[in-house]
């Protein structure tokens, strides 16, 4: 097990590379995909600025924002893992454990088949359903005791009536929406309107400022509901505020790029296990590397089957789990 | 400093608290014992304002509970849990530096000037200093005992709950912990409201103890000479136990009367009316001891039922809620002929169960021994009729025991013989 004294060295390095890692992502997320471009060629179209040439506008037009969509997605999700991960005290909560999948799924799903187009309303849609189940799980739990318990059975039981409500609808669809859902499903960075960029930025990275803020009350959460309010936390108001925040950038991770899994559940993850549980540190960490993650996963996507896409969840899922298996194995006696 | 009236709770249909009143001094050190599940932690979970009692109030220094921010009380008690589990691997550090939340300011609770002499010495004072740089998942509960007290005193309040927070320690580290308990009254004022299982060191450090029976109630609240008495003690735990003084400390000290041979009683054959749980502990007892057994009549769903079934115990059966009937009656005085010593524990008499009485009569006539358990003429329900019956078979011959331990040692004076 890594421990500060021995390994502060090591500890050092590893988060001397973690800053590394975004430059670099970014770099082969620009330069990778069906035209390749080298180190040289980048950098002088970026130096040029944006302009008619064909290299110009696919870098500036299309790879520049879908590189900068991919680490915002993947900070996103990480940190909304993280905030899950802390508050729920459950090592396997991810994103959408509280029935947010199935919630969005069954927005975009049900304006898909209302003949909606998919890079504006869906988005959306996806969004409120996101956002919505969510609160209904909260609600439904609180209704109860709103230990973690209830919460995550709830989150399955309503993410499950919305599973079955999303397979009705795809029965009954034409064709060609339920292909677009089952793509959009799937997880996939080319979905987001243009003009996205713009404000999901401000509203993830307002979500990251916020969780920031919010860290020495995270950290009180994981010591359980009555010792965190032997240490002076207002549970429910904190867990309340913490889910709203974690909700919102789910919903807008899911809402500009369908359901990427498994950012959620391992960056936050190994982020514990290189720096520790304190959420001073593992928020930031684990935005950046969330980011570096995605940038990452999505270049290859798009370039192994060049010019066609993989989802991006499958790389994910196979990049992600043999490293967490990894790090898992190398650090036995505790997550 | 803190003062409960008239507190009523309970934890779905069972009650714990039946009007509890209670008043904790500015600066003493309460102790609270009492058998498991009488409600010890409950208590202090009300006190601390985890639960709401059904009715009645508690003040903090004239404050009630439900006025105070969660901010404020923290700053005001500090509690160590029981817990022996942590999921998140925080260093000791970083576990003990969470203590200081509730003196942090501002937006970001940035760590102030105070905060890291309160946790140093917290460390220090707890014997967890060299372990700082551990992760709280890699310590023995006993280490992380100590962790969660040195967290609850870098809190730095007035009042320290403790929760059975000596169960895992070592016995230097539960003397030290004591020391340290009265050092800090005496230094720092401080007001320790715990909860033990060790009767001794409560007895030692504590200025006061409550006592709690099992259905949470106050059996004794006093100083330790007042309250560690052996009738006391011994309604309590049912055991008995020698309450001597210590000659070093002039305080109380208690010494379970074990017998170390384990009771073996396999040369009898023993018989065993009862019912509604007055038979629980013979039947556990007996059965341990190997005696020959058998019990009953017994109604279906009775706990003493259950009890015997579980144990595969022979029991005479009769349908749940009927008297004993005549077929039933027979078999048991069948199954009674076989048995040398027939044992009455039943402390309930009704128009259902007063045959049996008859059936120990009858065992009389054949030169056998019946014993009773505690007979009272309040538990009788027929009129004086059973009464008449228990009064005349202790004419005959039979035995009174004024509780199930003085009839063990009866019995083993007989398995010797």
């Amino acid at each position: 097990m890594l421990k500060t004294d021995q390994h502060f060295f090591s500890r050092r390095f590893s988060q001397f590379a973690l800053l590394l890692s975004l430059p670099l992502a970014f770099y082969i997320s620009l330069s990778s995909g069906s035209f390749g471009l080298s180190f040289n060629e980048l950098t002088a179209l970026l130096l040029a600025g944006p302009g008619e040439t064909t290299e110009q506008v696919i870098l500036w037009q299309i790879r520049l924002p879908r590189a900068l969509l991919a680490g915002l997605v993947g900070a996103a999700l990480s940190l909304a893992g993280a905030t899950f991960q802390a508050t729920l005290r459950n090592p396997l909560a991810d994103p959408y454990l509280l029935g947010v999948s199935g919630g969005a799924a069954l927005g975009a799903v049900a304006a898909l088949t209302a003949g909606f187009s998919a890079t504006l309303l869906v988005p959306i849609a996806a969004f409120c359903g996101a956002l919505g189940t969510l609160l209904l799980v909260y609600l439904v739990a609180r209704a109860h005791n709103c230990s973690p318990h209830t919460l995550i059975l709830s989150g399955v039981m309503i993410g499950s009536l919305a599973g079955a409500l999303l397979l009705f609808l795809l029965w009954q669809a034409p064709t060609e929406a339920a292909r677009q859902a089952i793509f959009w499903m799937a997880g996939n960075l080319s979905l987001a309107h243009p003009g996205a960029l713009s404000w999901s930025w401000l509203w993830i990275g307002s979500g990251l400022i916020l969780l920031c803020l919010h860290a020495p009350q995270l950290d009180l959460m994981t010591q359980g509901e009555e010792t965190a309010a032997n240490l002076g936390i207002h549970v429910g108001r904190t867990r309340f505020v913490l889910f709203a925040i974690a909700g919102g950038l789910t919903a807008a991770a899911v809402a500009l790029a369908g359901m990427i899994g498994f950012v959620g559940l391992v960056i936050p993850h190994i982020c514990r296990l290189l720096w520790g549980p304190g959420h001073r540190r593992l928020l930031p960490f684990a935005a950046l590397l969330g980011s570096s993650f995605l940038m990452i996963a999505d270049a290859i996507a798009r370039s192994v089957y060049a010019p066609a896409e993989i989802p991006v969840g499958v790389v994910t899922a196979l990049l992600g789990a043999p490293f967490f298996l990894y790090l898992l194995q190398r650090n036995r006696g505790g997550m | 400093m803190i003062q409960a009236n008239n507190l009523h709770f309970a934890f779905e249909r069972t009650p714990i608290f039946n009007g509890l009143d209670l008043h904790i001094e500015h600066g003493e050190i309460l102790s609270i014992i009492g058998p498991n599940g009488c409600g010890k932690s409950t208590l202090l979970r009300l006190l601390r304002g985890h639960l709401r009692p059904y009715t009645g109030d508690i003040c903090w220094n004239n404050i009630p509970l439900t006025k105070m921010s969660f901010r404020n009380l923290a700053r005001q008690v500090a509690m160590v849990p029981q817990t022996t589990h942590v999921d998140f691997p925080f260093t000791v550090h970083e576990m003990v530096a969470m203590g200081r939340y509730p003196h942090r300011q501002g937006l970001l609770s940035l760590a102030g000037n105070g905060d890291d002499k309160a946790i140093q010495e917290a460390l220090a004072l707890t014997d967890v200093l060299e372990l700082a740089a551990r992760q709280v998942t890699q310590l023995s509960g006993g280490e992380l005992q100590r962790v969660l007290l040195a967290r609850a005193l870098a809190q730095n309040t007035p009042v320290l709950f403790l929760d059975e927070a000596t169960s895992h320690l070592d016995i230097d580290h539960r003397l030290e912990l004591a020391e340290l308990l009265v050092r800090l009254n005496r230094e720092q004022d401080k007001t320790i409201v715990q909860i033990s299982h060790d009767l001794d060191l409560a007895a030692a450090i504590s200025r006061r103890i409550l006592m709690l029976s099992s259905h949470g109630e106050i059996v004794a609240l006093g100083t330790p000479q007042q309250v560690m008495t052996a009738t006391n003690l011994h309604r309590l735990f049912r055991v008995d136990l020698r309450v001597e003084t210590n000659p070093y400390t002039g305080t109380p000290q208690i010494t379970p009367l074990v017998n170390t041979a384990p009771h073996k009683l396999d040369h009898l054959k023993i018989h065993l009316f009862c019912g509604g749980g007055s038979g629980r502990i013979l039947l556990r007892r007996l059965h341990l001891a190997q005696a020959t057994l058998s019990v009953g009549p017994l109604n279906q769903g009775d706990s003493d039922h259950t009890t015997a079934l579980a144990l595969s115990i022979p029991t005479i059966e009769e349908l749940p809620f009927q008297p004993y009937s005549a077929p039933i009656l027979n078999q048991a005085r069948e199954q009674i002929t076989k048995a040398d010593i027939c044992v009455i524990a039943t402390n309930w008499w009704g128009e259902g169960n007063l045959d049996c009485l008859d059936l120990a009569l009858a065992v009389l006539d054949l030169n056998k021994v019946v014993y009773l358990i505690d007979p009272q003429q309040k538990n009788d329900f027929t009129e004086g009729r059973a009464w008449r019956k228990i009064e005349k078979l202790q004419q005959q011959g039979a035995i009174c025991f004024r509780n199930e331990e003085h009839l063990f040692e009866h019995l083993q004076a007989i398995q010797k013989s």
